[in-house]
């Protein structure tokens, strides 16, 4: 059993430490950017070093290094430091495989961020990283679950990290998953065009097997690999067969949908069959490959709030009580994911 | 080039090259040790003033820990630039 | 709770395509490390490689694999998939099941595609077909389409330690009953990447790599894949069986980003992990199939570790004098090689000590025999200290 206690987030809205989720920050140039703080107690020797991805996955991190003694840091990121990659490799034509500083190669690593976790704290225990694509977050959740029914008395960090390099963002765009057209994030849903918009985040969790204050339970995870609707309008009923009793019921649909024509089938089957108030959040969040694990720490705003900021709800209506919240989201519509998640006692 | 000017640019350098965040010129000491303590650098460091002497001054160090000897402080890398620049 | 077992086994590797022909170097002590010849790169002819002399194309063929924007590492990894799935004898009912997962790593994925990614990542023209094989995912997620893959499916990048650690998640998937059996393995290609980033670190070596010896001077780079079928052993019965998985700890050194603590801290605490997993103590290791690379700091730092944990280590040896240093891949071809040190009952020479670490005295084992072999631990330890333990065990 996964039990999330404290969290962070670091986004392109204001959800660091104080957090206001009714305003809604907007995006440039078709990105939604993070709103970086300050960051205390990254030494500078480290800090400089830092390509943005390590940057915020340690930035968001390290409120919650001081809060317990870590067991284990479990990351997903698909990109890892990408934008410390492509300079290196930028420096490798420039160069022409010459003189180059290791510096960046160093930081390109995806297990750069929990690595550096790691030696921030000198924490010896386990430290992975997961680079499955739109899946990173889910299989370190899952990797998390394991960790605990395997030692439910330890604590891990578990988390998510992604950046919009320019590099990153150039290849997605050639692939058309990023809008041809200039728009604004609040107007993401209105549009009947192909692509989204870039986001990124970094998003940490103390998770532990202890449901004492806890603020949400992790009931069920699923990942499928698929492009057919009509195998996620089954497979969602099965994963709620499966982790539901029969007397509760899914209060929320949070929906990972990203103003991308292609890809509503898959939402509209999920919201059908759910029939329940639906939530979006990728006009506040952006389109990127772990954005499910900022939709999960949405949902545990939500779940201690018992509200959804007016601007999420697809059509009015806020839901009376919110106790079980159901996840789903996918990324270039071929992974998907349910995640359900119950309030904490 | 005079050697107060070559301290100066090369100071200007190195904390451009390493990303220094708010470390100026004048911070650092021409005798203070450049890694340990003093500017606390470390191993990556000395690998990149190795390309930043390859880039800058055309000097090749081949060998790492022939490069720790040559990076103590600011004059033993002036001096040795002085010594053996191409460029 | 099942016992793990090895069912089928894949490998392709500078010094062979399949699994027999790697045991039959591995056996006459053969190196697979040379000039490279197909990569171009500046670096060939100044450093020698584990390069696989099969050209892309080649491969494509062979594989008939000619899907848009394959790359190279998918095509080694297709490989030595096709070898471990076929060997377990997996049915496509099997393969295809929701309880079946495929759970591999790489650290290169497409990016051994330097000009491309340069490209494309610039947006210099309109975009290449690798759009979307850069990552490291693109080759698992290309097994899964090739093969039909319902069950899970998950990409590790720990660095060097990237695949020992698939192997340990694909255990414990099964363990934990999310799954019946895994599809477990790693791959990288040889790519300018990689190649200019260790030289920029100065830890490739000029020469053939020497690990354990006193004169050692680095590493030299090669590239391979390995697949290993893992299932319970109830579900194994008309099976073959290779040997048990039955340890595997991971364990961070938390040093330095890039080299091991002189202490060992994080493969001390990984191989004394995975004994306990194993409930063995340190004596019943029959022999270590080291990390081995050959740079001055993890060889020294290795064999501090075990010392410290065995106070006499069993016999061990490095395989990379063999291969290489193949990042990604690494984990799971030495697995491979574990497992045929327990089922063939012998130990292969560690190619290029002569001279062994002053301040050890350690010897690698220096020719080949047959030996009696309970249990074998397999090491990999990566950058930022993420070090990882296996034990295969006969059953």
């Amino acid at each position: 059993m996964l039990y999330i206690h404290q969290s962070t987030c670091i986004s392109p809205q204001q959800t660091f430490l104080e957090v206001d989720l009714n305003t809604v920050h907007a995006s440039s140039d078709n990105k939604l950017k993070v709103i970086e703080p300050t960051y205390e107690g990254i030494p500078p020797g480290i800090l400089r070093r830092m390509g943005k991805a390590v940057r915020i996955g340690v930035g968001s991190a390290l409120p919650l290094l001081k809060a317990v003694s870590l067991d284990g840091f479990i990351i997903g990121t698909a990109n890892g430091g990408m934008e410390d990659c492509i300079k290196f490799l930028n420096q490798i034509i420039q160069y022409d495989e010459g003189l180059l500083t290791p510096g960046n190669f160093v930081q390109s690593t995806p297990n750069a961020i929990a690595g550096q976790l790691g030696l921030l704290t000198k924490n010896k225990g386990y430290n992975i990283t997961h680079v499955h694509r739109g899946l990173s977050f889910e299989n370190a959740a899952i990797d998390a679950m394991m960790m605990l029914h395997e030692y439910p008395s330890n604590n891990y960090l578990l988390g998510a990290v992604d950046e919009i390099s320019a590099y990153n963002y150039n290849i997605d765009y050639l692939s058309g998953w990023y809008k041809k057209e200039m728009l604004s994030n609040k107007e993401l849903y209105q549009t009947n065009s192909a692509g989204s918009i870039a986001g990124e985040s970094a998003v940490m969790f103390i998770v532990n097997g202890d449901e004492t204050n806890a603020v949400a339970r992790l009931r069920g995870i699923q990942t499928l690999h698929t492009t057919d609707e009509n195998s996620i309008e089954k497979q969602v009923n099965v994963f709620i067969q499966k982790h539901l009793p029969d007397e509760e019921k899914i209060d929320l649909l949070l929906s990972g949908e990203n103003g991308d024509n292609r890809l509503s089938k898959y939402y509209t089957v999920v919201e059908s069959s759910i029939g329940k108030t639906t939530a979006r959040f990728k006009h506040i969040s952006g389109e990127y490959a772990t954005a499910s694990s900022f939709a999960v720490w949405l949902a545990t705003q939500i779940l201690t709030t018992q509200k959804v900021p007016s601007h999420m709800l697809q059509k009015s209506g806020q839901p009376s009580i919110i106790k079980n919240i159901l996840i789903y989201n996918n990324y270039k519509g071929a992974q998907h994911s349910f995640i359900l998640l119950t309030k904490g006692n | 080039m005079e050697t107060a000017a070559l301290k100066q640019q090369l100071k200007e350098q190195i904390i451009s090259f390493l990303n220094l965040l708010s470390v100026k010129p004048e911070d650092i000491k021409d005798d203070e040790p450049l890694f340990g303590e003093g500017l606390g650098l470390d191993s990556i460091d000395s690998l990149e003033l190795i390309v930043l002497l390859g880039r800058e001054y055309g000097i090749d160090i081949k060998d790492p820990k022939e490069g720790r000897k040559i990076l103590v402080d600011v004059n033993t890398m002036v001096a040795y630039i002085e010594a053996h620049r191409t460029k | 709770m099942s016992r793990i077992v090895v069912t089928g086994i894949g490998v392709i590797s500078a010094i062979g395509n399949t699994v027999a022909e790697n045991r039959m170097a591995l056996q006459d002590g053969k190196c697979g490390i040379s000039t490279l010849s197909l990569l171009p790169s500046k670096y060939a002819g100044l450093m020698p490689f584990g390069e696989i002399k099969i050209t892309t194309e080649e491969l494509k063929q062979k594989l008939r694999a000619t899907e848009h924007g394959i790359t190279r590492t998918s095509l080694l990894a297709l490989h030595a998939f096709d070898e471990a799935i076929k060997d377990s004898q997996l049915s496509h009912d099997e393969i295809t099941a929701i309880d079946t997962a495929l759970i591999g790593a790489s650290t290169v994925g497409g990016m051994c595609l330097t000009d491309e990614l340069y490209n494309d990542a610039n947006k210099n023209e309109g975009g290449s077909e690798y759009l979307s094989s850069y990552d490291c995912a693109s080759v698992n997620i290309y097994l899964q389409e090739r093969y039909k893959i319902n069950g899970p499916v998950n990409t590790i990048n720990t660095a060097c330690s990237s695949s020992a650690n698939a192997i340990m998640f694909g255990v414990r998937l099964i363990k934990a009953g999310i799954v019946s059996r895994a599809i477990v393995g790693g791959v990288d290609s040889l790519a300018k990447f990689t190649i200019n980033g260790f030289n920029a670190l100065h830890i490739l070596s000029a020469d053939i790599c020497a690990p354990f010896d006193e004169q050692r001077k680095g590493l030299n780079l090669g590239e391979g894949a390995a697949f290993l079928v893992l299932e319970k052993e109830e579900d194994a019965a008309n099976k073959k069986i290779y040997a048990e998985v039955s340890g595997y700890c991971n364990a961070n050194d938390s040093f330095h980003p890039s080299s091991l603590s002189d202490e060992g801290d994080g493969p001390y605490l990984s191989m004394k992990g995975a004994l306990e997993v194993a409930g063995l103590t340190a004596d019943k290791i029959g022999f270590i199939n080291a990390h081995g690379t050959a740079t001055e700091n993890n060889d020294m730092v290795e064999s501090t570790a075990m010392l410290r944990l065995f106070g006499t280590p069993p016999a061990f040896a490095s395989t990379k004098s063999n291969i290489g240093h193949t990042l990604g891949a690494a984990g799971a071809i030495e697995a491979v090689y574990s497992i045929l040190n327990l089922t063939r009952q012998e130990v292969y020479a560690g190619l290029n000590c002569h001279q062994p670490i002053s301040a050890t005295g350690l010897v690698p084992v220096q020719a080949y025999k047959k030996m009696p072999l309970q249990h074998v631990m397999s090491n990999s330890f990566g950058f930022a200290g993420n070090c990882t333990s296996l034990i295969f065990s006969t059953i």
